[in-house]
């Protein structure tokens, strides 16, 4: 049934399952999954901004930042459960973010760019100089991991269940009337605007949900490494999601998180010296000459060739086949 | 690729050596090497004291290992890059110990990654040498105090020597220039609280961003308060240099007083004739007046083909001088928590590094005012003697 | 007060220099080059190995030449499709990568040149001669800039292939050559713009992309349609960083560029169609 309906969402529960049994036994590869799913969250949400809605949000990572110090700050300072902390990580990023949304006027991708850029900027200023809040520079440590999932095993289990919760809202979103509307904003703004979308608020709202879901990932990142300073999660977070969003392909609703995958295994090959950025520049560079689309555009093309070849090859007329594909 | 030649090399180095040692000792300790983690700043802003830290390691390691190890265990030491980021520490940390076994760690190399990285080295019992300054480090309020030594100066200790030696030198209304990160604002705050013992004025503070293109502002600011000295707190030698030179356009000629972050080669080069006459606190005086052992290390960096850049490589050295005592206080297999109770019992070896190092159970910093020394910029060089 | 003007008015100078072709670019692309902060470092890093006259030339061509390798990225990324974000990506690459190249050879050092030790006294004010030369640089190249772009048959074609690249397109002008020309002239601008930092305040490997907002937040203060509001832009970015180093402290001096930007987004001076991803 939801294979049929939600493909994603089956095809990231399968991910997320193989991904959870084959690390469970050595703690370093937990590790890199624990990491890869949280990255994976932030990433879905760049994803879903940039992809569907067309909002290029600089701020994602920062976003997180705001989840993640919400619950630091709620846990430590008023002994809150993480649990109820979570609510405060999924509400502030997302009022933040509807608020900025809101007042830079008529959502311009650019715009939105820059002022997402610009408000990443000054949260990690204030986090840097609220000292009695934020821990300026140094942070907060001693963050409570998340009662009954202290194993690493346990909460790689929980970090790839929040993956696909968050695909399956996500994917059930794109299904919907407004998932078709901002389809249509991405495309064609005036478009929208004459079929009766009222296209600012719709945006804002979107980022609002992306804002959340990178809170959530900032929840969970805190709660696993216990520590959160302004460089945890910050504009370098931001910009790198976005990549991985891209390189897997922004278009798709798991481009993200095959980027993410993509690019953190990469960054496991590089030798770790000075030539780093040499490597992950130019590996960028290459994946958006070589894959337009991301990688999945990539391996879509790829398949819709091999399709076409198949039939091609018993019979030379295969136009019966190639037709329906075709036709609008 | 780096890392494979590295390794090629000490083998080299070490197969004579394993030849003629092997039936005697080797064997004897199971030939097992002891795998000592090394997770430093190798880029991102922290690289400039984390690549000498890592040259100073490898160095010393080469000497090691053509000694035949200590006490016949071979060392072995793994490298990871934290970036200068806490989580890549975090991961670095844990997949070192996880992975590779070792059995302490000389990093992460700043103060942030070092309190992201302490809770994983209690939780997985293996001791960290944090090569920073950052006070909260040793904190004893940390939970995970216990497992994290230091192996550079305590920043508290750092700014007190500085402004003492100023105040000696007839500073009374003094200005602070600071960059904005951790480093900056805590000495800023700390000049601050030691002025009223100290017996002078902070007349006023002035901050600056690692992105600044220009810090005239600042200088006039500094100017138009009349100060009569001028501490600078900053890390980052093109900002130090950048802020001479606004200094010396807005006609700001007071005596200038940076802290150790500048104590860099790159610092003098980027200033020019205007470092002339500024007092630089230092770790030790490798590249200019070394000490009889800071001579030596200067030697292995040599014959490892890199030039001392500064006091980076003492703090590296440091680390594995501390792994290397511990290691001969230690008879049996060596495991992270008889590591951690043996450094805690350190007083007194043998380093690279002025002073007389010792960590005790309430005393983690190992290292005290003792290890450093105002130098001043005459001829483009650091020199020590007043 | 004044005197922080001043040298705010002085320093933005060399901001306006790096918004222009931000704001050249986007004018007749459409996106945004991530890689101008790296032209500028390497100009300065490459300046510093070579001596002389000859090291200031070699960093422009080096600039020059980082510059090209981003527009056959352009032309290559161009062919397969329209969408200036994706340029905006790899411009970002390359970036990261000009870095790393500066740090794989330079290392950590700073990159910085005196030139002048001797200060000029106006009016009670001193002044490094080094401000008053890029000053009278960036005023220069604005208004050459100005001067091609409104008299010269280049210039109309950069407009044309702006204001309606399929038309321009249509009349013969070559668009995807226009826009590399103008990719390169970033190149050269950027190249000029780091050898000024490199002889006023020096900059260091991790330069790059800080100078790229910067550019980037200068060009759009005013519109960055105009290459002269860029101009003025900097100006405005400079004087306002100078005045809230001189009367502010700590935290809000940080945040006053960020929030100045934010502030005139929000204000909506950005109204333009091609901004607001209307169509074209």
């Amino acid at each position: 049934m939801i294979g049929k309906r939600r493909p994603n969402t089956l095809v990231m529960l399968a991910l997320a399952a193989a991904s959870c049994a084959v690390t469970s036994s050595n703690p370093v590869w937990l590790d890199i999954s624990i990491l890869t799913g949280i990255l994976s969250l932030i990433s879905l949400s760049a994803g879903l901004s940039y992809g569907q809605a067309g909002i290029l949000s600089m701020a994602q990572g920062v976003f997180a930042a705001i989840g993640a110090y919400a619950s630091a700050i709620a846990t430590t300072r008023f002994g809150l459960s993480p649990f109820a902390a979570l609510v405060f990580a999924l509400a502030l990023p997302a009022l933040m973010a509807w608020s900025v949304a809101r007042a830079v006027t008529w959502m311009a991708p650019l715009a939105t760019a820059l002022a997402t850029l610009a408000l990443g900027t000054l949260v990690e200023i204030v986090a840097r100089n609220w000292d009695d809040v934020t821990g300026g520079y140094i942070g907060i440590s001693g963050v409570p991991p998340i009662p009954g999932f202290e194993k690493p095993v346990v909460f790689n289990i929980l970090v790839w269940g929040f993956v696909c919760v968050a695909v399956l809202l996500y994917e059930n979103l794109m299904d919907s009337a407004w998932g078709r509307a901002l389809n249509i904003i991405r495309h064609d703004r005036t478009r929208a605007i004459a079929d009766g979308v009222a296209v600012a608020p719709l945006l804002s709202a979107m980022l609002a949900f992306s804002a959340a879901m990178a809170g959530a990932g900032g929840w969970l990142y805190v709660h696993y490494i216990t520590y959160m300073s302004p460089q945890s999660l910050d504009t370098q977070t931001s910009i790198s999601v976005l990549l991985m969003a891209v390189v897997g392909g922004a278009d798709f609703i798991l481009g993200p998180v095959i980027g993410t995958l993509l690019l953190n295994m990469l960054g496991k090959l590089l030798p770790a010296q000075e030539a780093q950025g040499l490597f992950y520049g130019g590996a960028l560079i290459v994946i958006l000459l070589v894959a337009r689309d991301g990688l999945l555009g990539r391996i879509g093309y790829l398949l819709s060739l091999l399709r076409r070849k198949e039939p091609a090859e018993p019979k030379p007329v295969p136009s019966a086949v190639t037709a329906p594909e075709v036709a609008p | 690729m780096k890392c494979f030649s590295r390794g090629m090399l000490v083998g080299a180095a070490l197969l004579p050596l394993v030849m003629a040692f092997a039936p005697s000792r080797a064997i004897a300790q199971g030939g097992q090497p002891v795998k000592i983690g090394v997770v430093l700043s190798l880029s991102g802003p922290a690289a400039v004291f984390g690549l000498p830290e890592r040259n100073a390691i490898m160095a010393i390691e080469k000497e090691i290992a053509a000694a035949g190890g200590v006490k016949g265990r071979k060392l072995e030491l793994v490298f990871f890059d934290d970036k200068t980021n806490p989580t890549e520490a975090a991961r670095g940390v844990t997949q070192l110990i996880n992975d590779e076994k070792v059995v302490a760690i000389i990093g992460p190399g700043t103060g942030g990654t070092i309190l992201a990285a302490g809770p994983i080295a209690e939780r997985l019992k293996v001791p960290l040498l944090g090569p920073a300054g950052t006070v909260a480090v040793t904190a004893k309020t940390n939970s995970f105090a216990p497992w994290v030594f230091r192996v550079a100066i305590n920043d508290m200790v750092g700014v007190q020597t500085l402004l003492q030696s100023a105040v000696k030198k007839g500073a009374k209304r003094i200005g602070i220039i600071y960059q904005e990160d951790a480093y900056g604002k805590f000495g800023a705050e700390y000049a601050q609280k030691l002025s009223a013992e100290h017996g002078f004025t902070v007349a006023e503070t002035v901050s600056a961003a690692y992105t600044a293109t220009d810090l005239t502002s600042q200088a006039t600011r500094l100017r138009n308060a009349n100060v009569d000295a001028v501490f600078i707190q900053m890390s980052i030698s093109s900002l130090g240099a950048a802020f001479l030179k606004a200094a010396n356009d807005v006609g700001l000629k007071v005596p200038f007083f940076a802290n150790s972050g500048l104590a860099q080669k790159s610092f003098i080069d980027a200033a020019g004739s205007l470092g002339e006459g500024v007092h630089v606190l230092s770790i030790g005086n490798l590249p200019y007046d070394p000490t009889p052992a800071e001579q030596k290390l200067v030697a292995l960096l040599r014959k490892n083909g890199n030039e001392p850049q500064g006091w980076g490589e003492i703090i590296g050295g440091n680390g594995l001088m501390t792994v290397v005592a511990a290691l001969k206080a230690i008879d049996g297999p060596v495991t992270g928590e008889k590591m951690r109770d043996t450094i805690e019992g350190l007083c007194g070896f043998e380093t690279y590094s002025m002073g007389k190092p010792c960590f005790s159970k309430d005393n983690h910093d190992g290292w005290g005012a003792d290890a450093l020394v105002v130098t001043t910029i005459r001829g483009g060089q650091f020199r020590s003697a007043p | 007060m004044i005197e922080y003007v001043i040298r705010g008015l002085i320093n933005g100078a060399v901001y306006g220099i790096l918004a222009l072709p931000m704001s050249l670019l986007f004018a007749t692309a459409g996106t945004v080059d991530f890689a101008i902060g790296a032209y500028a470092l390497i100009a300065a890093a490459v300046a510093t190995s070579v001596a002389g006259t000859l090291g200031l030339v070699a960093g422009v061509l080096s600039a020059l030449l980082a510059s090209a390798v981003m527009a056959g990225i352009f032309a290559l990324l161009k062919r397969s499709g329209e969408e200036g974000i994706r340029v905006a990506l790899a411009s970002f690459g390359l970036s990261v990568a000009i870095a790393s190249i500066v740090l794989l050879i330079w290392g950590t050092q700073p990159f910085v040149r005196p030139t002048f030790s001797r200060m000029l006294e106006i009016g009670g004010l001193r002044i490094n001669p080094q401000g008053l030369i890029n000053v009278a640089i960036s005023v220069g190249l604005v208004a050459l800039t100005y001067y091609l772009l409104r008299a010269t048959s280049l210039g109309r074609m950069m407009r044309a292939a702006a204001a309606n690249p399929v038309g321009a397109e249509l009349a013969a002008i070559p668009v995807l050559g226009v826009q590399c020309g103008t990719i390169l002239a970033g190149g050269l601008l950027g190249g000029l713009a780091g050898l000024l930092i490199l002889h006023s305040a020096g900059l260091d490997f991790t330069a790059s992309l800080s100078l790229t907002f910067i550019g980037f937040a200068a060009a759009i203060i005013f519109g960055i349609q105009t290459p002269l509001r860029s101009l003025f832009g900097g100006l405005a970015m400079g004087v306002v960083e100078a005045l809230s180093a001189g009367f502010t402290s700590g935290m809000v001096t940080s945040m006053i560029p960020s929030a100045f930007m934010l502030v005139v987004l929000m204000t909506g001076l950005l109204g333009s169609n091609r901004f607001a991803g209307d169509r074209p």
